[in-house]
C-alpha cells in the first residue's frame, strides 16, 4: 500500500520518457493524492519511540 | 534565460533532487535506519515534486511544470512539518539519528522550501517560456542522467518499500524488512 505512490510517480516518468504528457500528468495526480490519503491514514499517529 | 539554459539549471535542480533521495536510499541500505511510514512519505514528496522538473526537461519549460513541483514539495514539506511538529515539544524525543545537527525530517522541510523558492525564481523569467520551435527530442548528458537517477531511484523505492512495509500500511516504528522476516518462528 505505501509503495503505490512510488509505482504512481514512476508510471508517471515512464510515461513522460515516452513523451505521453497527459498520462504522465494523469498518473502524477493520482500518485499525488494517493500521498496524500496515506499521509491522512498517518497523520494522527504517535511515534512508538523511546525518550 | 534561454531555454536551454532553463534546461540546464532544472537538469541541476533534479540532480539535486536525486542526491536528496539517493542519500537518504544510502542511510536505509548503509546504516540501517529504517524509515518510518512519514520518512517514506516525505521521499515521496520529493518525488512528487521532482516529476515537474522532469517534464521541464523532456517537454521544455511551462508554467504548469513549475506549479506541479511546488505542489508536490509543498505536500512533501507538510509531511515533514507534521514529523517536525511530533518532536518540538523537548523531551519528546525524536526518529533516526541527527544529521549535521538535524534530523532528516529537518531536512526534509528545508529541501521542499528550497525547491519552492528556486521554482519561484526560475518562474521569474518569462523568456524561457517563449520559445518558438519544438524543444529538442534528444536530450544532452546531464539532463539524462538526472532522469535515469531520478527514474532509478523511484523504482528503487517501490522495491525498497514493499520490502519494508509488505502489501499493507508500514509500522510506525519499523525495525526489520517484513518481506524478509515473514517466516515463522
Amino acid at each position: 500500500m505505501m509503495s503505490l505512490p512510488f509505482v504512481l510517480f514512476a508510471c508517471a516518468i515512464g510515461a513522460a520518457w515516452m513523451r505521453q504528457r497527459g498520462v504522465a500528468m494523469g498518473f502524477w495526480v493520482v500518485g499525488l493524492v494517493t500521498m496524500l490519503v496515506l499521509f491522512r491514514v498517518h497523520v494522527t499517529e504517535v511515534l512508538n519511540i523511546q525518550l | 534565460m534561454s531555454a536551454d539554459l532553463s534546461r540546464l539549471l532544472n537538469a541541476i535542480g533534479l540532480l539535486g533532487i536525486g542526491t536528496v533521495l539517493a542519500l537518504a536510499f544510502i542511510d536505509q541500505i548503509w546504516f540501517g535506519d529504517l524509515p518510518c511510514p512519514l520518512c517514506i512519505l516525505q521521499r515521496a514528496g520529493f518525488f512528487a515534486a521532482g516529476f515537474g522538473i522532469a517534464l521541464n526537461l523532456i517537454f521544455g519549460p511551462k508554467p504548469s511544470h513549475y506549479g506541479m513541483a511546488i505542489i508536490g514539495a509543498v505536500a512533501g514539506g507538510a509531511i515533514s512539518m507534521r514529523q517536525i511538529l511530533l518532536h518540538i515539544v523537548p523531551g519528546t524525543g525524536s526518529y533516526g539519528p541527527p544529521v549535521f545537527g538535524l534530523h532528516l525530517y529537518t531536512w526534509a522541510f528545508i529541501a521542499a522550501v528550497v525547491i519552492v523558492v528556486g521554482c519561484a525564481i526560475m518562474m521569474l523569467d518569462d523568456r524561457q517560456f517563449s520559445r518558438a520551435e519544438p524543444m529538442s527530442v534528444r536530450l544532452k548528458a546531464l539532463p539524462l542522467s538526472a532522469l535515469l537517477l531520478f527514474l532509478v531511484l523511484a523504482v528503487a523505492n517501490v522495491f525498497s518499500t514493499i520490502a519494508l512495509c509488505g502489501a499493507g500500511f508500514c509500522p510506525d516504528a519499523p525495525t526489520d524488512y517484513i518481506l524478509f522476516n515473514s517466516s515463522p518462528t
